[in-house]
């Protein structure tokens, strides 16, 4: 077997594409590692020409997440994850015409306020040319219970040029909406996830990589959104990605460049672009600035309406905005900070939507998001 | 798949055939670069983490480098 100093300058840096957040590498973990990370998340308000009835106030929401990446023995790394969301907040609820021909968009009218938590166990065994990994977690809510599992298997070839990863994982969902006898919502619903993905990561000389990986995702059952009104969508929905990531390190600039693009389609009619830019600077020996920039764009759902249509004659309708024509422009800046053992990071993202940003043509909303995001993290390695 | 992805489909099959062609024999003493945290394909993997969920609830796409995780009553 290879003597772990050698492992670690093999390493290609090849990042498997586990399943998150799982650690993801090609060699056991040397040291423990605990990860901290607290983030606010703040959506504008509904402009008010759109706003038909309700609030025009959206969703706030503050998310913890820790991560634990342990050795255990020689050849298996442990990962324990866990979040907690405190949500609080009004989202549309269904989307009306008035006589003038404009969009109007109706609020619920009482904030909600909730909690999700969710728990991962992830255990990876290292092998001398690759890995296997096995996951399960859970997530709940008070409307919402979710528990998934799955497995992933890495194998290097070439002198660990190349990296050949694929994997398969399983989610079961319960659905119990919350005042379903008030609003007429349906009770005790389920739905069931299976997801695949292949990948193959290539080293493409001394300072720069690549990785292609393809994913396919297939739910079966209730897809309904049961707090919009009038909303109805099929029991079915298939789901292709195909991602890729370029990295480059530049090392008159003490810098790396990450490119990524996705391509998406799926079986309710709604393709995606996903162009992702980075930029990691090195600052001396202590300090990393990485802006960012993300553009999205995405076509309608077959079955999109910008009215909601209560005649009963669709059996497929939704006004729901994230399943409207839109594109969205993002920046981020990410400072990070190394002090001996610790590392400490602050991000700031802004995310800008707008139908015009998209370059497909179809159904829009109103209702479209942005929003501003900020977190902060400390990490510990010892 | 409509056109308009189809367009941007064919090219970036071209370009992954022409970067995966170009490809250099890399001995293990020339990785150091390789190996330094941020050529990782993911960096900050809980940065990542939150990105996922932020986007798998307000946009319709979802997946695409890994195999997806648990679900939420956030889509």
């Amino acid at each position: 077997m290879k003597s772990r100093s050698l492992l670690a300058l093999t390493a290609s840096a090849l990042a498997l594409p586990g399943i998150a957040p799982i650690a993801r590498a090609d060699t056991p973990p040397t040291n423990t590692n605990i990860a901290y990370r607290v983030s606010s998340y703040e959506e504008d308000k509904l402009p008010e020409e759109f706003l038909f009835a309700g609030s025009a106030e959206r969703y706030d929401i503050t998310i913890h997440q820790f991560q634990l990446v342990t050795p255990v023995g020689e050849n298996y790394g442990l990962t324990l994850s866990t979040s907690v969301e405190s949500m609080s907040g009004a989202s549309p609820w269904y989307a009306v015409t008035p006589f003038d021909g404009e969009q109007g968009i109706v609020m619920s009218g009482a904030t909600i306020h909730e909690k999700r938590r969710d728990y991962s166990v992830g255990l990876r065994r290292y092998l001398d040319n690759g890995s296997l990994g096995f996951n399960v977690g859970t997530s709940k809510e008070n409307d919402y219970e979710s528990w998934n599992g799955g497995f992933d298997i890495q194998g290097d070839f070439n002198n660990e040029l190349t990296t050949l990863a694929g994997g398969v994982s399983f989610s079961s969902d319960d659905i119990n909406p919350t005042d379903a006898s008030l609003y007429n919502r349906v009770t005790d619903q389920s739905k069931r996830t299976s997801s695949a993905f292949i990948s193959v990561s290539q080293v493409i000389n001394q300072n720069s990589l690549f990785q292609s990986s393809v994913n396919i995702t297939h739910h079966n059952g209730f897809l309904t959104d049961p707090y919009k009104l009038g909303d109805s969508r099929p029991e079915s929905r298939t789901q292709v990605a195909w991602s890729n990531a370029y990295r480059r390190f530049i090392s008159d600039l003490d810098g790396a460049l990450h490119l990524d693009l996705r391509i998406y389609d799926d079986d309710f009619g709604i393709n995606s672009l996903t162009f992702d830019l980075s930029w990691y600077q090195n600052v001396g020996n202590a300090f990393q600035v990485i802006p960012r920039l993300r553009y999205y764009s995405q076509s309608a759902a077959d079955f999109f309406t910008p009215e909601n249509d209560f005649s009963g004659l669709p059996l497929f309708n939704s006004s729901d905005y994230r399943l409207s024509a839109y594109g969205a422009l993002s920046g981020a800046l990410q400072v990070q900070a190394s002090i001996n053992d610790m590392t400490i990071s602050f991000v700031l993202e802004r995310y800008l939507s707008d139908d015009s940003y998209s370059f497909y043509d179809g159904g829009k909303s109103p209702a479209i998001v942005d929003f501003t995001r900020v977190s902060l993290g400390l990490g510990y390695s010892f | 798949m409509i056109l308009k992805l189809k367009l941007v489909m064919f090219p970036l099959i071209a370009i992954v055939a022409g970067v995966l062609a170009g490809c250099e024999s890399v001995e293990a003493w020339e990785r150091g670069t390789l190996a330094k945290p941020e050529m990782a394909i993911v960096s900050d993997s809980l940065e990542a983490a939150l990105n996922d969920h932020i986007y798998f609830s307000k946009e319709a796409s979802n997946g695409g480098h890994s195999a997806t995780g648990g679900g939420c009553g956030c889509n």
